[in-house]
């Protein structure tokens, strides 16, 4: 199958991720190996070595090397090999956040158990601290949206994570709200939680309804069909959130047959 | 908009208020209320337009109304496709596929095979499995049958799961009005078991929806 950047093979990926002197080779490199899924017995070394590339954070020196490391660790996820959890695990630590977000998010892909405690710990000071603003950059103290996404994604249903996650529901940013209430909903199926993304659905902010589309997409919530038919966004975005609802389907409706899904599918090809 | 193009009926009014719309809602409204007018085929311009402004809501009233017209939509639409902004040629794309006009074959062959969008390509595929052939003669029919299967065919091959999942649908669309044995309906089904096999394709909703494909064509 092809990829979308400048073609090169398997070997040449792996190749021009072992080298060092050219780290925008390596950071292309990372990436394709992560698009392609590479199943190649050196892959995963490479991209772990790639990821412990990475600088402390230091404005001016190792941007480089951490954009390197961050393709790395989405490719890691990507991936879904087992390896890697415990290097991750030590990322989610790192003090540069787009890292730990990348991080948060192969964790979740990799459904790593072993992540929930550190998870559970970084946003327990909640949507006023965690959640807060930078004030050096429009981003959070923590990655907020990976991390919810993550345990979500996870599915550790314990009452205390679910009591961690719940302050985020009322966070000032609706991107924020939308991954709370995503997380949530995965891991309760209570109808309440789901409201709350079709509410999202409805926002005057196109990236709002964006997130919100994805989000019921990963969840598979099969009630939100047609809100999702009627939402107005693009028809790309509508077609990965109805995947979604047919590959996962959850909610009311979910054992019923996937004909009428897939038939809405087509009405936006 | 102003009262008076309110009330009116007439395309030259609601050109005019079209003109005049100064926010993405209001160009929403006033598109809905061109293909609502007296003499449609005087908009055609006017729908053309929108499909490049970057505003789902107007291109989808546009395409629809550019669909009800028909095939007098055609030509203005293949004289302004777009080569540099691909959502305006995804919509281009879309009506021509929802026309169903031979005469945009080669755009949807084009598009298929070689579009940088995959939202113009999954259109094309969708566009291939919809023309119509019946006024066409015998020979005219099966030959473009056969660069519409072709094109399906190169497609299966796709990078993206939408545009395979696309040409899944567009197989169906082409292989439903042939009789059994028809050597292009055998060839459809061949493609669509190769879309419904986990060991050929990885992405379940693409395997689903081709698996539902020879179902239909199963119990016909």
């Amino acid at each position: 199958m092809a990829g979308d950047g400048e073609p090169i093979s398997e070997a040449e990926a792996l190749e021009q991720l072992r080298q060092t002197d050219d780290q925008s080779r390596q950071y292309y490199a990372a990436w394709w190996l992560g698009r392609m899924r590479s199943r190649h017995p050196e892959a995963v070394p490479l991209l772990l070595a790639a990821l412990r590339q990475r600088q402390p954070r230091d404005v001016g020196a190792g941007v480089e090397h951490n954009a390197v490391a961050r393709n790395a660790a989405r490719a890691l996820g990507k991936i879904a090999d087992g390896r890697a959890v415990s290097e991750l695990l030590v990322v989610l630590d790192d003090d540069d956040d787009g890292l730990r977000e990348a991080a948060a998010r192969s964790l979740g892909e990799l459904r790593a158990t072993a992540a929930v405690p550190l998870l559970t710990r970084r946003l327990a000071s909640g949507p006023d601290v965690a959640g807060a603003h930078r004030s050096d950059s429009p981003r959070l103290q923590e990655p907020c949206e990976a991390m919810l996404e993550a345990l979500g994604t996870i599915g550790v249903a314990e009452p205390e994570i679910l009591a961690v996650i719940k302050p985020f529901t009322g966070h000032g940013r609706p991107l924020v709200r939308s991954a709370a209430c995503r997380a949530l909903l995965q891991l309760t199926g209570e109808t309440a939680w789901a409201d709350e993304l079709l509410q999202l659905l409805q926002h005057p902010q196109l990236q709002v309804r964006r997130a919100a589309l994805m989000d019921l997409g990963a969840v598979g919530w099969r009630p939100a069909l047609v809100p999702i038919q009627r939402t107005l966004a693009e028809n790309s975005l509508k077609l990965i959130a109805l995947r979604g609802l047919v590959e996962h389907g959850n909610g009311r409706g979910a054992d019923s047959d996937d004909e009428a899904v897939l038939m809405a599918m087509d009405a936006l090809l | 908009m102003t009262a008076a193009s309110g009330d009116s009926r007439l395309a030259a009014d609601r050109i005019r208020a079209f003109e005049q719309a100064g926010s993405a809602e209001e160009l929403v409204v006033a598109t809905r209320r061109l293909i609502a007018c007296d003499d449609r085929l005087a908009t055609v311009p006017q729908l053309v337009q929108v499909l490049g402004f970057n505003n789902p809501g107007a291109a989808v009233a546009a395409v629809d109304g550019l669909i009800a017209l028909g095939p007098a939509a055609v030509g203005p639409l293949l004289a302004n496709l777009d080569a540099h902004n691909y959502g305006a040629r995804a919509w281009a794309v879309r009506a021509l596929a929802g026309i169903g006009d031979t005469r945009g074959l080669d755009v949807l062959e084009d598009a298929l095979a070689t579009d940088v969008g995959p939202s113009v390509r999954r259109a094309a595929a969708r566009g291939l499995g919809t023309l119509r052939l019946e006024t066409l003669a015998e020979a005219e029919r099966q030959q473009v049958r056969e660069r519409c299967l072709g094109a399906l065919e190169g497609g299966r091959g796709d990078g993206e799961w939408v545009v395979r999942y696309a040409v899944a649908v567009g197989l169906e669309g082409l292989a439903l009005p042939l009789p059994r044995a028809h050597p292009h309906r055998d060839r459809a089904e061949a493609s669509l078991e190769q879309l419904q096999d986990p060991e050929r394709e990885d992405t379940l909703v693409v395997q689903l929806r081709a698996g539902v494909a020879l179902k239909r064509l199963n119990n016909q």
